[in-house]
């Protein structure tokens, strides 16, 4: 029973960190810009995307490929926030829809470059760890600590980076901070671009694990904004806590019922959460 | 003038469909009417001031509601039409008041969350809903001894619900009704102050825009005979009303219905290249939203857009219609 109870802890464990790394851009862009990024599912896809071209179609080093992957999709969400989202920031609604068009479009462009199969590719980790009865792949630990790893160094560069810093100082009074000399519009896209990047090492790391699709970005999305709106939007501890639990709420779910219990527990825990206490456990109040 | 003009422009193109007779443009009319309803009944909404993407949830209650009672209780489909859509509405009224004390973006997220939940359970509830396989051989429509298994035959009642959601909305816009719900949009305290019951017209409104999405939906069912999960989908539905909305214009009534008219063919044009059906969507709301925010309807009514006279400058400041 302990064995079982252990297995479900750490099988949510090992998602709950990737779903902090998506949420925790996904938090970002909410609280510098206040845009719900719709799109942030697609920023995944893309990541993935880009190394299974890089990686498998192109034979480059796998770690070389997601992190080039990364990069690439940083610069393509500098440019999403400059040119798409900038006229539309505090203004909640109309930002909103302005993400779902980017997510529809980078759907399409995925469907009419990828076209709609699901696409494998060879899995650069092998092979599980048996920790007497305790199994965990060694890909999963291997994502796991590596976003780990991220999330850390995404802590200090807020805490202790200048820019950083500055990305605090706009999601906390972005006129008070452009006062001070914070430049808030490079600042912004910059956190975009971190965000997308953020997105795309998720996506690139879970590609040879679940491979790889122009839909593949919906799901994640959707754990992403349950995570964030548990957590309350804007907040990046609550992005962390709240990643943590829905990683064990749904693995629980997933191991006692199924899958589909655990998603209908998660977004009733979303909408009781909205219902209740909008700004969620962490969030600044509405 | 120009409404007017749109307006019998739109009679004229409603009766194409009706003079053609073919079966294919029937179908596409068909689908037109229950998107435009739809497309109404988020429009309704958007002018109390909150977008909701709850309406696919209305829509699931009605079509699956309907379906259900003429299967299991072999009620006749005009009767279970009207009891599924009057329930979608009282759904919504038994919902308004927990859902729309929530403001602005988090009740788009809480009704997205919503219809998530609806959703995964028409997937999971297989027993009722028959889960991803979905319901079969649900009842045709029968109207005045006429069974209407063909859309040719079902067309017309479609254009005529959506005609009447059309008037309501109409209606609405033109009376002290329509400017109280503008005044809740504009400011809400304000017309709280004015002594507009700011609540009541929201969870009435909802409870209206619910009973035109109940409506659509059992239409829909007994239309196409089978019902899946995958027909009530974020992209599916709320989506498609979305991006109408936005590209026919939200602040005419007749914005949802050009919308409407213009998009919902699109995927029937583009039949074998969704992904191109994707891309103008996508784009579309892209290029609307950033550039002509008031829509199609904005564009050709609003008088900021035509050279402006003096007596139109001074309406426009004054705010008169």
């Amino acid at each position: 029973m302990s064995q079982y109870v252990l297995q479900i802890i750490a099988n949510g464990l090992l998602s709950g960190v990737v779903y902090i790394l998506m949420a925790l851009g996904f938090t970002l862009i909410f609280g510098i810009m206040r845009i719900v990024n719709f799109a942030h599912g697609e920023l995944y896809m893309v990541g993935a995307s880009l190394v299974l071209v890089l990686y498998a179609h192109n034979g480059i080093n796998y770690f070389l490929a997601v992190a080039l992957a990364a990069v690439i999709t940083a610069g393509l969400g500098a440019l999403i926030e400059r040119f798409l989202f900038r006229p539309f920031v505090k203004t909640e609604l109309n930002g909103m829809i302005m993400s779902l068009g980017i997510s529809i479009a980078l759907q399409a462009g995925a469907l009419i470059i990828l076209g709609p199969a699901w696409q494998a590719m060879p899995r650069p980790v092998s092979g599980a760890l048996d920790f007497g009865g305790l199994v965990i792949p060694y890909d999963r630990l291997f994502v796991g600590l590596l976003a780990l790893a991220i999330i850390t160094l995404f802590h200090l560069y807020l805490k202790h980076n200048r820019t950083g810093l500055a990305m605090q100082a706009i999601a906390q009074d972005a006129e008070t901070a452009s006062l001070m000399g914070v430049r808030v519009g490079s600042v912004s896209a910059l956190a975009f671009g971190i965000a997308a990047g953020l997105a795309a090492v998720a996506g690139g790391l879970m590609a040879p694990i679940y491979s790889v699709a122009p839909y593949m970005g919906e799901l994640p999305m959707l754990k992403a904004f349950v995570v964030v709106v548990l957590g309350g939007l804007g907040s990046i501890p609550g992005a962390v806590i709240g990643g943590l639990v829905i990683g064990l709420v749904e693995s629980g779910f997933a191991t006692v019922m199924n899958s589909t219990a655990a998603l209908i527990a998660s977004f009733t825990l979303v909408v009781m959460v909205v219902l209740v206490r909008p700004r969620g456990l962490f969030g600044k109040a509405v | 003038m120009r409404q007017t003009a749109t307006l019998l422009v739109l009679a004229v193109v409603s009766a194409v469909p009706i003079l053609v007779g073919d079966r294919y443009l029937a179908h596409i009319a068909v689908m037109v009417c229950l998107m435009g309803i739809m497309a109404l009944s988020m429009n309704l909404m958007l002018k109390v001031g909150q977008l909701s993407l709850a309406q696919v949830v209305f829509m699931a209650t009605g079509a699956y509601g309907s379906a259900l009672m003429s299967m299991e209780w072999g009620l006749p489909p005009v009767v279970t039409i009207a009891v599924a859509g009057i329930a979608s509405g009282l759904l919504a009224i038994v919902l308004g008041p927990f859902l729309l004390r929530i403001r602005g973006v988090y009740f788009v997220l809480l009704t997205f969350a919503l219809a998530q939940v609806v959703n995964l359970i028409l997937q999971d509830w297989v027993s009722l809903t028959g889960g991803n396989s979905g319901l079969f051989n649900i009842p045709r429509l029968e109207l005045f001894g006429i069974r209407m298994a063909r859309p040719e035959t079902l067309y017309p009642v479609a254009l005529s619900l959506f005609a009447l959601a059309f008037a309501v909305t109409f209606i609405l816009d033109r009376t002290r009704g329509g400017w109280a719900m503008y005044s809740i949009e504009e400011n809400e305290d304000l017309s709280r102050a004015l002594g507009v019951d700011v609540t009541a017209w929201r969870v009435w409104t909802f409870g209206l825009s619910g009973l035109m999405a109940g409506m659509a939906g059992g239409l829909y069912a007994h239309l196409i005979g089978f019902l899946s999960p995958d027909a009530f989908t974020f992209h599916a539905i709320s989506v498609s009303i979305l991006v109408i909305n936005v590209v026919g214009g939200v602040r005419s009534p007749l914005g949802p219905v050009v919308g409407a008219l213009l998009l919902v063919p699109l995927p029937e044009v583009l039949r074998d290249a969704h992904q191109y059906q994707l891309l103008v969507y996508g784009l579309l709301l892209i290029v609307f939203i950033a550039f002509f925010r008031s829509g199609i309807t904005g564009f050709l009514f609003d008088s900021s857009h035509v050279p402006a006279t003096r007596l139109s400058r001074l309406r426009q400041l004054m705010r008169i219609k």
